[in-house]
């Protein structure tokens, strides 16, 4: 059940937000991070103009799509508990190694400087765990939130030339606030799982990674349900020959909102990224999609493509999709594609002339249109497993 | 098996069938002939159910039913089958999930359960032989990257695996090559029983030659303007429609 307060203690969205901000500053311990930035970040959350910084980015055009309903609920802090994942967990890697905080950690020299008040707070969290990857191993994240607001700091490191598979399977019924950094050494792999069945939890994932030299990360960021979703992923190709190809597939149930804010970063030559996001919208559910691609003057030979499409099965679906290309190399192929559309009812029509129910016919069409990125998911039982809670048969 | 008495059809406020008759028994082949725009494929769309018609007077009976009160499903379950002119793509959708949705769906109607996968894909691979089709083609998005002619056999395909009682072909035969034609043809024929009824819509008297029809029907201007046996598609081939619509 949900442990938030009841609708008479509602906040303004304002107060809220110096409520949310104060509980998290109480925390911001930094305890995980080695002293030099743990001195940093503790100056930053407690900086002045935090709340400001809070109230600016609100109206900024990244969070204009968003609802933020959730500032007014008079959070208190929850309690970060692990859960057994109940996504099948596929492939038999060893788990990678915890290791104490330290200033060498790749993924501690590579953290980005925070942007949003968020990223200063989260910084800060009590909770942080920094995992290293040496050859071939697995990271399995499955914060469980019973209630409350629990922000949570992962940071992976991998090392050269290894591969990981970075599983994030959270369980939330309250709000999880979580900051994840992977460092990927050169040569390096990395694929990143995040399937997200949370029902009317809140979670709000802030993913960063830094792709060095013929290094990659593939990102699956699949949602059955969440009443509130934001994902905001930026990449930085860092060395040449790094590539970044993010996946998303969301069902967006009734009242609920995903939100996905990308950021691929081409810093070097010869770069790749490929983004494919699809969203299957229902009746008043709402999808928020901004994916941009920036590619700094050293970026000769990017090549890049994005693309989300959004279903709309009603007319009270709503989904805002905005490309944005920033490009200051001039050798580049940078392409994007956006569509919004409901169920074509030529689609519609030939399947019920084949003796399908209507109901059944959208199903099969939901399905298909979500079909394109699920069926990119390495692991057909994730990809089984994804279909099943989301209502679609598949074979 | 079909009766249409008197029907008159309008699309988007105009008239396009206008009192057209129509009576076929079990196990007959009916051809039905006419101009370009004379309201061949509306004739179809009604029978199947599709949207945009309205039907402003007369009837249709189906097996004694009135066909008019059925959903287009209801209408496939009950034994309607119309092959598309133009087939539809669904991409994302295998043939495979289409074609066991559709014949679980009507098998629900039946009261039957769902087909497991041994036996669905006995007969898909059955009646993909018949069609001469590669069996890899089942594994790909329904009429997705399909030419033409595959379309069309793709279609009849279909109509295998589900076993329609009546088989509506709309202009099947056009976009088929002349070997495709011949498969498609015998693959009809062997379709052929006396339980089971075609009507078959063509320009060309060349599919007729493979699938010997009963009767030939001309629609002209929303009507059927003349009937007759398989010599009235040989005497349109030879002398075009001229001739005989101004007789009419
Ligand atoms: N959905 C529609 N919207 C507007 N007009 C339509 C529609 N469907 C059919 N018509 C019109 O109705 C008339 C009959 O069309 P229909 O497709 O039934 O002809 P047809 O006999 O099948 O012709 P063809 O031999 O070219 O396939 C045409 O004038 C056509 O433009
Ligand atoms: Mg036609």
């Amino acid at each position: 059940m949900m442990a938030s307060p009841v609708e008479t203690t509602l906040l303004s969205i304002e107060a809220g937000a110096q409520h949310l901000m104060e509980i998290l500053r109480g925390q911001a311990s930094a305890a995980g991070l080695p002293p030099k930035l743990r001195a940093e970040w503790q100056a930053l959350a407690q900086r002045a103009d935090l709340l400001s910084l809070f109230t600016e980015q609100r109206l900024k055009e990244d969070w204009k799509y968003t609802p933020v309903e959730f500032f007014r609920r008079q959070w208190v802090l929850g309690q970060l508990r692990e859960a057994m994942a109940d996504f099948p967990v596929v492939g038999s890697w060893p788990f990678a190694q915890q290791v104490p905080p330290s200033e060498d950690l790749p993924a501690l020299r590579s953290l980005p400087k925070p942007t949003s008040p968020w990223e200063v707070l989260l910084a800060s969290a009590p909770a942080h765990a920094h995992y290293v990857v040496h050859k071939q191993e697995r990271v399995l994240l499955q914060p469980a939130v019973a209630e409350g607001l629990v922000p949570l700091f992962v940071t992976v490191s991998v090392a050269p030339h290894a591969e990981a598979e970075v599983w994030l399977l959270p369980s939330v019924q309250g709000f999880l606030l979580l900051r994840l950094h992977i460092d990927v050494g050169t040569g390096g792999r990395v694929r990143f799982f995040y399937p997200t069945d949370i029902g009317e939890g809140h979670l709000y994932g802030i993913f960063t990674a830094e792709v060095a030299q013929e290094a990659r990360i593939e990102t699956y960021d699949m949602t059955v349900s969440a009443l509130w979703k934001r994902s905001e992923m930026k990449v930085r190709l860092a060395g040449p020959g790094a590539a970044a190809y993010l996946h998303g597939a969301s069902r967006i149930p009734s009242r609920h909102c995903v939100d996905q804010a990308i950021r691929i970063e081409h810093a070097a030559p010869h770069t790749e990224s490929n983004q494919l996001f699809k969203s299957l919208v229902y009746a008043e559910g709402r999808s928020a999609f901004q994916g941009r691609i920036y590619v700094h003057r050293e970026g000769q030979k990017t090549n890049a493509y994005q693309s989300h499409k959004a279903l709309l099965w009603e007319r009270s679906a709503v989904a805002y999709s905005r490309p944005q290309l920033e490009i200051f190399a001039d050798d580049v192929r940078c392409t994007h594609g956006v569509t919004t559309g409901f169920v074509q009812g030529h689609m519609l029509e030939y399947l019920r002339v084949r003796g399908m129910p209507e109901a059944q016919a959208r199903q099969l069409l939901a399905g298909a249109f979500l079909a394109e990125v699920l069926g990119k998911v390495p692991y057909s039982a994730l990809t089984d497993e994804l279909y099943r809670r989301m209502g679609f048969a598949w074979d | 098996m079909l009766t249409i008495r008197n029907l008159h059809v309008s699309v988007e406020g105009r008239g396009i069938l206008k009192g057209l008759t129509l009576e076929v028994r079990p196990g007959e082949v009916h051809a039905l002939m006419g101009p370009n725009g004379a309201g061949k494929s509306t004739l179809a769309a009604v029978l199947a159910g599709r949207e945009g018609y309205e039907v402003t007077e007369g009837e249709i009976l189906f097996e004694g039913q009135n066909l008019l009160e059925l959903s287009p499903e209801e209408r496939s379950h009950a034994g309607i089958f119309l092959a598309f002119q133009y087939p539809v793509e669904i991409p994302g959708v295998s043939m495979i999930q289409f074609l066991r949705a559709a014949l679980n769906a009507h098998r629900a109607a039946k009261g039957l359960d769902p087909l497991d996968t041994a036996e669905l894909m006995a007969l898909l691979k059955e009646k993909a032989a018949l069609l001469k089709l590669d069996p890899a083609f089942l594994s790909r998005s329904v009429n997705e990257g399909f030419s033409g002619g595959e379309r069309k056999r793709a279609e009849i395909f279909q109509m295998a695996v589900l076993g329609p009682k009546l088989c509506i072909l709309d202009e099947t035969d056009s976009g088929l090559d002349i070997d495709a034609l011949k498969v498609v043809s015998e693959a009809v024929n062997a379709l052929r029983s006396p339980a089971r009824s075609f009507l078959i819509i063509t320009h060309y008297y060349r599919i007729l030659q493979h699938i010997r029809p009963d009767v030939v029907h001309i629609l002209a201007d929303g009507r059927i303007v003349r009937s007759g046996g398989a010599e009235l598609a040989v005497e349109l081939e030879e002398k075009g429609y001229e001739p005989l619509l101004a007789a009419v």
